[in-house]
């Protein structure tokens, strides 16, 4: 559905300085994924976006979407978009910014109204229809660029940082949202920092840094460990701290009965589990200290531990 | 496939204009016509009915009546040849003064363009309701004017407004969609015209032709003498009005138009 083949953006600075924004990235997002995007600040992921809309052009390499050129897609078809920053005129009202964004994304005369006030439910906006843009608060600006986003049923979704600014209860109702547009024929993007949000509504999630691709991560497919990883863990204990050292000599205690067990693989871990548990131990709760894709960001951009 | 629905959003352009801009055109009209009307009757009085009228001209127009209503028209005249230019330029530069830019710069055109619209289109539309939204609030001025002054508006005198108003929003339109500090640059354009075409406009020089780059501004003035009205008193009548000029004035704007469609057809919308 999308593909980035070989894609580059260099910009150059008023005094000639070239800035590589982006180098050499190949991707192929596939019609019926939700595909993540994630990446340390300024690492490439708003140019990316904007490359994909079409708002800027590509130094090296081709973007098609549909095997169309971007903007030519978008012309023709449109793209349900929510940006990182929800720049709407501040005196626009939030029913008519609604109406506006309806006319212009095709919606005919009669449905609009239903399908304007259908996203104002969905996103919870109805007290706050007649406010106008600069009265409201981060979070309902926030809902408002996610409503103008779904007037349509466009095939391809592109949301960035979507749950910047939406407390915990909109958090959730936003992934519920997400979980709603997935479609056969439908392709999702979302760039987000939130790697336990990507980890949850993604099927892979592109990791890059300093605009190059570090890796293209099957979050559906490496949801566990491998036994071979060395991944941090936590483990509480409620009874048998005692025992520890002997089991786990390099544990670090983080107080209140609860450890740290770095560069054991996870069958180490088990074997030393097993060993509390037959001296008596009472073991409360065992984690991995990062999740799966958390620590393939970590290895993706060098990120020690001791980092955070 | 969805297709925006471009023609009915110029409603909600012609209210954005009329609001936010159009108000502003008509309180700095009525503040720069306060200014000439009282740099104006600090020179000439503004005619009163019980105003004493010397033999000469009774002789001239017949009765007191006739010569009251020649210094009116006299006295309009000058008012409008005074004022008509300043408001038209300053009509145009706020009826364009960011059209494309401030969107560009705000970054409004991210969702403006996901949706299934060409930029070309969308703010192609807003240059003609801007246009519109212009004439409307110069024909309320000029009908204000009837009623209080002297009767100006004609056919005549919504062409030469309209040619004229093409002229400088037609630049400001590309200067718009193709640089950043457009009102600036706008300003920056109709005073090096003014400028050069005065200096070396007799040149013969080869690179005098360069000048035809440029809008003929320093000749504006041909034109609003036209449709100022007649100065009955001081002058036996009203010159015509130059259409050739005109039509340069109006083409030079409608080609810098053009320009611009094909600046925003090409150029890509995000700042970097």
């Amino acid at each position: 559905m999308i593909a980035f083949d070989h894609v580059g953006k260099r910009y150059r600075s008023l005094f000639g300085r070239e800035v590589r924004a982006l180098d050499d990235f190949s991707v192929e997002l596939r019609a019926g994924e939700v595909f993540g995007l994630a990446g340390p600040n300024g690492a490439g992921k708003s140019t990316l976006i904007s490359l994909l809309l079409g708002f800027l052009g590509p130094s090296e390499g081709t973007i098609r979407i549909a095997g169309l050129d971007p903007r030519r897609y978008v012309e023709a078809h449109g793209i349900s978009y929510l940006s990182e920053l929800v720049n709407i005129p501040p005196s626009w009202r939030a029913e008519e910014t609604l109406k506006r964004f309806a006319l212009l994304a095709g919606v005919a005369g009669r449905a609009r109204d239903a399908r304007v006030n259908d996203v104002i439910e969905r996103m919870g906006l109805e007290e706050h229809r007649a406010k106008r843009v600069k009265q409201l608060s981060k979070g309902n600006l926030q809902r408002l660029g996610l409503a103008q986003a779904l007037l349509t049923e466009e095939r391809v979704v592109v949301l960035d940082e979507p749950t910047h600014g939406l407390d915990p209860v909109w958090t959730q109702r936003f992934r519920d949202v997400v979980g709603s547009l997935r479609r056969d024929d439908r392709t999702i993007l979302i760039a987000s920092h939130n790697l336990d949000e990507l980890a949850r509504l993604a099927d892979r999630v592109a990791i890059i840094d300093h605009g190059r691709l570090q890796r293209v991560v099957d979050v559906r497919g490496t949801a566990e460990p491998a036994a071979g990883d060395r991944t941090p863990y936590r483990l509480v204990l409620a009874r048998g701290t005692e025992l520890l050292p002997a089991v786990f000599p390099a544990a670090r205690s983080l107080g209140q009965s609860e450890f740290q067990l770095d560069g054991l693989t996870l069958d180490e871990v088990n074997a030393g589990l097993a060993a509390l548990l037959a001296g008596g131990a009472l073991v409360s709760m065992v984690y991995p200290v990062h999740s799966m894709l958390e620590q393939q960001f970590r290895d993706a951009v060098g990120v020690g531990e001791g980092s955070s | 496939m969805s297709r925006a629905r471009a023609g009915t959003y110029a409603l909600w352009q012609l209210r954005d204009y009329l609001k936010d801009r159009g108000l502003s055109t008509l309180i700095v009209a009525a503040l720069s016509a306060y200014l000439g009307w009282s740099m104006l009757t600090d020179k000439v009085p503004m005619p009163r009915p019980t105003d004493a009228a010397s033999a000469e001209l009774l002789v001239r127009f017949g009765n007191a009546g006739a010569v009251y209503a020649a210094r009116r028209a006299e006295f309009s005249f000058h008012f409008m040849h005074d004022t008509l230019g300043a408001m038209i330029f300053l009509g145009a530069l706020f009826a364009m003064n960011g059209i494309v830019a401030n969107d560009r710069k705000q970054g409004h055109f991210r969702f403006l363009f996901a949706k299934p619209v060409t930029p070309s289109r969308y703010y192609g539309q807003a240059f003609v309701v801007h246009c519109v939204g212009f004439m409307l609030v110069m024909v309320l001025l000029a009908l204000l004017y009837g009623v209080i002054v002297w009767p100006v508006l004609t056919l005549q005198f919504l062409l030469v407004v309209g040619l004229m108003f093409v002229a400088y929003a037609g630049v400001a339109f590309l200067l718009s969609a193709a640089a950043r500090w457009d009102w600036l640059s706008l300003v920056a354009v109709s005073v090096a015209s003014v400028f050069l075409w005065s200096k070396f406009g007799a040149s013969t020089h080869p690179l005098a032709r360069l000048l035809y780059l440029l809008p003929p501004l320093h000749r504006a003035d041909e034109v609003y003498v036209a449709v100022s009205g007649t100065p009955v008193i001081s002058a036996a009548g009203t010159p015509a009005v130059p259409w050739p000029l005109l039509l340069w004035f109006g083409g030079y704007g409608i080609l810098s138009y053009i320009a611009g469609l094909i600046v925003l057809r090409f150029r890509r919308l995000a700042i970097v």
